[in-house]
C-alpha cells in the first residue's frame, strides 16, 4: 500500500474511507485530490463509494424513530390546539384593517383560479415585479423567479379564453400538456377539479377576485350585481385563504374596458386575452404577461418577445424556462407583440391596451425552421404530430421522412435522427450511430460501447424540477440537461448527454 | 511485528485506558496486540502530521483518542481470527455490507456475489509470507469501519468492472477522424501544447473537478457529495476553473505569436479536430488501477 500517493501508485481503501469521511489532513486531502484527478479507476471507486441517498434518508429516519414515538402523541394534539386557535384569531379579527400588500393580494388570489366561472390575471404584482420608467422602453431583463409565478397562474387563464375548436386545444386533448404539470407544481393543493377545458366557460369576461383586496377602500355600489356574478355555491367552494366569506362577496364585476378587450381579444382571434378589470388601480401602469407554447401546449423558453407601439419604440424579453414572460409599466396604447424563436415560426398579434390593464396572452408558435418537416406535416395530418419543442424534432423526422435528406457517411438509409440543440444523432438501417455537432453539416460514426445492434435512439428531455434547479446554475449546465437515448436489439438501454460517449443506464 | 519496549511510544496507562475504550476484551483483543495495533497506526501515519514532523506526546495521544477505537478493537479481532469479533462483525455489519455491495453493482445477485467474495478475502484466506493475512490489519481506525468496507467494495467492484472490459477509453470512442479544413494543422498543434501546459498547471482540485465533470461526466451533486461542499460551490469552482483555464489558453496562444482574434478562433476549434487525448492530459498515471500488488488492500 502506498502512503505517499504518487502518480501510479494507488491509495488504499482507508486513506480512500479517510478522505471521503473528511478525516484527511489538508495534505492528505491535497494529495488525494491530485491522485484522484489523474487516476480515472481511483476516482470511479471514490464516486461508488458514495453511500445511496435513499438509503441514509431511511437509516436518517429510522434514527429519529424514538423521537417520533414520544413526540407524536404530544405533538400532533398540540399542532390540532395551534390550528385551531389560529383559525379562531383570524375569524374574529376585525376587518378594517389596511388594505394588503400587492404580495398579499397575489398570494391570496391563486386558489382562485382554479374556479369554475372565475377567472383571475395576475395583475397585481404587475407593478412590484418590475421598476421601469413606463414612457420608457428598453430591453427587459431576463425572467426572473418573481415574473414566472404569476405566469403559472395564466397558463390556467389562458386556457379558458381558447377557443373550443381551435387546433391546439384539439392537440392538447390528445397530449399530455408539459405546462399542466409546471402549473401543477405551483397549484395550490386545495385543486381537485377535473380537467379544466371541461368546465371552462371560454372567453366570458368575469370578475376579478382580486379587487376583493381593495374593496375595503373602495367601497362598491355594485355589490348585488357581484353576487350574481359569482353564485353561493361558487363562494362556498373558495379558499378563504384568510379571509371570510364577507370579504370575498365585495367583489366587483367587471368594467365595460375590461369587456370590450375581452371582446378585442375574441374578434381578434388571439389566442387567449384576458383583461383584468382595473378601474380600482387607476394610477397603476399597463403590462403584458403571458406564456409561449407550442401547438402541444409544451411550453418554449428562451422566446425574445418584441413589444413595438405606434412610434415604433420597443421593448424586448424573453421568456423563461416554463414560457412565460412578463412586460410591466406600459403606457396605454396599441401594440404589436412579436414572439420569435429559433426552429419555430415567428407570431405576431396586435394588441391595444388601456390605462392600468393587464393583457393576459398565450401565443402558440409552430415549428417552422426545418421546412421540409411542415410540408410533409401537411400531408401526413400533422394534427396528431406531438412535437413538444424545436429540439424535440424525432418524432416529426420520424414520421415525415425528413432523415431522407441527411446523408450519412455509411451512405445507408436513415433509420433515425434526432437533434437537440446544434447536435444532431442519425442511426442508418444496420445500427451505425452517427453525431453531427454542427446540425448535420460534418458527421462522426459514433464507435458502439455496447454489444449487439442499435435499433432506436431517442431524445429524453429535462426534467422540469432539474432544469429549474439547474437554472440557478450556469447555463452551459443547465443546457447538457437533455439526454440522448439509445436501445440496442438485446433491450439495453444508453445514455449521453453529448451523443459521442454512452453509459449504460 | 512487536516493537521493542525503548521504541513504543504508547504510554502503558493510556494503552490500558484505549484498551478499555475500545471494548477490546469482548473481542478476544489483548491488551499487548491492540497497544501494538495503536502503535503500528501511529507510526504510519505519523499521527497526522506531515511526513518531515515529529509528533509530540500530546499529538500522539490526540491521534489515538481521535480513533474509531471500537470498530478497530473489532476489525483487529477479525483480523486476528477471534471468534467472537467475527460474530460482533456479522451482527454490524453483514447487513450494511450486502446493502452496499447492492448499491454498487445495481444487482442483488452480482452484490451478494460481491460481498460474498469480500467476506472470504477479510476472512483471511490469503496467505502473505507464510501466514494468514487479512486486509483488516490495513484499517487504521481514521474513518469509520463501514467507510473503510464501502472502499474497498468500491475498489472491488472497480477491479471487476476493469476486467470485464465495460471501460472504454474516451481515445477509443472517437479518434479525430478528419482534419477541419479551415483550421491550419499548425494551429491545432499550437492549440495542443497550449492546452497541454495549461491543464499540466491546473491545480489537483480543479484537474479534479475538470476530470470528473468532463471526462466521467458526474452530476455537480455527486461531486459536492465527494467534496462536501454545496453544488452550487461546485459549479461555482467548475466555471472559474474553466474561465480561468480559456484565459491562459488565450495567454499561451498569444504568447506562441498568434494574434488574439486567430487564438480566439482557435479556441473555437471543435475539439475532436485536434489530435489530443484529453483524458491522457487531465490524467498522467500510468500505472496499473488499484493494483493487487502492495497498494492495495
Amino acid at each position: 500500500m502506498s502512503r505517499n500517493l504518487q502518480p501510479g501508485i494507488h491509495p488504499d481503501a482507508d486513506q480512500l474511507s479517510v478522505f471521503v469521511e473528511g478525516a484527511a489532513t489538508a495534505r492528505e486531502q491535497e494529495r488525494m485530490l491530485a491522485h484522484l484527478a489523474e487516476c480515472g479507476e481511483c476516482r470511479k471507486a471514490v464516486f461508488l463509494m458514495q453511500p445511496n441517498e435513499e438509503t441514509q434518508r431511511a437509516a436518517a429516519t429510522l434514527e429519529k424513530g424514538w423521537m417520533w414515538r414520544w413526540l407524536v402523541p404530544v405533538g400532533l394534539p398540540a399542532a390540532a390546539l395551534a390550528c385551531g386557535l389560529i383559525a379562531a384569531v383570524i375569524y374574529i379579527r376585525p376587518r378594517g384593517g389596511a388594505p394588503e400588500t400587492p404580495q398579499q393580494m397575489a398570494s391570496a388570489r391563486q386558489p382562485e383560479t382554479e374556479r369554475p366561472a372565475t377567472t383571475v390575471a395576475p395583475v397585481a404584482n404587475a407593478g412590484a415585479d418590475r421598476i421601469a420608467p413606463s414612457g420608457n422602453l428598453e430591453q427587459g431583463a431576463p425572467t426572473t423567479k418573481s415574473e414566472r409565478a404569476p405566469a403559472a397562474n395564466s397558463t390556467q387563464v389562458a386556457q379558458f379564453g381558447r377557443p373550443e375548436n381551435s387546433l391546439a386545444s384539439n392537440a392538447a386533448s390528445n397530449v399530455p400538456r408539459k405546462e399542466n404539470r409546471i402549473a401543477g407544481g405551483l397549484r395550490p393543493p386545495t385543486s381537485k377539479s377535473g380537467p379544466m377545458t371541461a368546465r371552462a366557460a371560454p372567453q366570458k369576461p368575469v370578475a376579478a377576485p382580486s379587487a376583493s383586496a381593495s374593496a375595503d377602500s373602495a367601497p362598491t355600489a355594485d355589490s348585488s350585481l357581484a353576487q350574481k356574478s359569482i353564485s353561493t355555491t361558487a363562494i362556498s367552494e373558495l379558499p378563504l385563504n384568510g379571509r371570510n366569506v364577507t370579504d370575498l362577496q365585495r367583489l366587483q364585476p367587471p368594467d365595460k374596458g375590461a369587456a370590450a378587450q375581452n371582446d378585442l381579444a375574441r374578434k381578434k382571434e388571439l389566442p387567449a386575452l384576458q383583461i383584468q378589470d382595473a378601474s380600482v388601480q387607476a394610477q397603476t401602469p399597463a403590462g403584458i404577461s403571458g406564456r409561449i407554447t407550442d401547438r402541444t401546449g409544451a411550453t418554449i423558453g428562451g422566446v425574445t418577445v418584441t413589444l413595438r407601439d405606434v412610434s415604433g419604440k420597443t421593448r424586448q424579453t424573453t421568456t423563461g424556462a416554463d414560457g412565460s414572460f412578463h412586460l410591466a409599466q406600459l403606457p396605454a396604447g396599441q401594440y404589436e407583440l412579436t414572439a420569435a424563436a429559433a426552429g419555430f415560426k415567428t407570431s405576431q398579434q396586435s394588441i391595444e391596451l388601456k390605462p392600468s390593464e393587464m393583457a393576459m396572452l398565450q401565443p402558440v408558435l409552430d415549428v417552422g425552421k426545418m421546412s421540409e418537416v411542415v410540408e410533409v406535416e401537411a400531408a401526413t395530418g400533422a394534427a396528431s404530430v406531438e412535437t413538444e419543442s424545436a429540439n424535440l424534432s424525432q418524432v416529426v423526422t420520424e414520421m415525415t421522412g425528413v432523415h431522407r435528406a441527411v446523408a450519412l457517411p455509411s451512405a445507408l438509409p436513415v433509420q433515425a435522427t434526432v437533434s437537440h440543440g446544434k447536435r444532431v444523432l442519425s442511426l442508418d438501417d444496420a445500427g451505425n450511430l452517427f453525431v453531427s455537432r454542427n446540425e448535420g453539416k460534418k458527421w462522426k460514426k459514433v464507435k458502439p460501447q455496447w454489444a449487439g445492434k442499435a435499433v432506436r435512439i431517442e431524445l429524453m428531455p429535462p426534467p422540469s424540477g432539474e432544469a429549474s434547479a439547474k437554472a440557478k446554475g450556469e447555463a452551459a449546465v443547465a443546457n447538457e440537461e437533455a439526454a440522448f437515448l439509445l436501445t440496442t436489439d438485446s433491450g439495453t438501454v444508453w445514455s449521453s448527454k453529448d451523443g459521442a460517449h454512452w453509459h449504460q443506464r | 511485528m512487536e516493537l521493542a519496549p525503548e521504541n513504543r511510544l504508547l504510554p502503558e496507562k493510556l494503552g490500558e485506558e484505549l484498551w478499555r475504550v475500545a471494548g477490546a476484551e469482548p473481542v478476544e483483543v489483548s491488551r499487548a496486540e491492540f497497544a501494538e495495533a495503536l502503535e503500528t497506526i501511529g507510526a504510519r501515519d505519523n499521527f497526522g502530521l506531515d511526513p518531515e514532523k515529529r509528533a509530540n506526546e500530546r499529538q500522539r495521544e490526540t491521534f489515538w483518542r481521535a480513533l474509531h477505537l471500537e470498530e478497530l478493537a473489532i476489525a483487529r479481532g477479525c483480523a486476528l481470527g477471534r471468534e467472537s469479533a467475527w460474530r460482533r462483525f456479522l451482527a454490524q455489519y453483514q447487513k450494511q455490507l450486502i446493502r452496499a455491495a447492492v448499491e454498487m453493482t445495481g444487482s442483488a445477485a452480482l452484490g451478494e456475489e460481491l460481498a460474498s467474495a469480500l467476506y472470504s478475502e477479510l476472512f483471511g484466506l490469503t496467505e502473505r509470507e507464510g501466514r494468514r493475512w487479512s486486509p483488516l490489519l490495513r484499517y487504521s481506525g481514521r474513518g469509520s469501519l463501514m467507510g473503510w468496507l464501502r472502499a474497498i467494495l468500491a475498489q472491488r467492484r472497480v477491479n471487476q468492472y476493469r476486467k470485464i472490459g465495460r471501460e472504454t477509453e474516451l481515445g477509443e470512442i472517437e479518434p479525430a477522424a478528419t482534419v477541419s479544413e479551415q483550421v491550419e494543422a499548425e494551429q491545432l498543434e499550437g492549440l495542443r501544447l497550449a492546452l497541454k501546459m495549461t491543464l499540466s498547471e491546473a491545480s489537483a482540485e480543479e484537474r479534479f473537478l475538470l476530470s470528473s465533470y468532463y471526462l466521467d461526466q458526474h452530476t455537480l451533486h455527486e461531486m459536492s457529495r465527494v467534496l462536501r461542499v454545496h453544488e452550487a460551490t461546485i459549479s461555482r469552482k467548475l466555471r472559474r476553473a474553466t474561465e480561468r483555464l480559456r484565459k491562459q489558453l488565450l495567454r499561451t496562444l498569444t504568447a506562441r505569436g498568434l494574434s488574439r482574434r486567430a487564438a480566439e478562433e482557435a479556441l473555437g476549434t471543435d475539439p475532436r479536430d485536434v489530435d489530443i487525448n484529453l483524458r491522457k492530459l487531465l490524467q498522467k498515471s500510468e500505472g496499473d488501477p488499484i493494483s493487487d500488488q502492495e497498494g492495495k488492500d
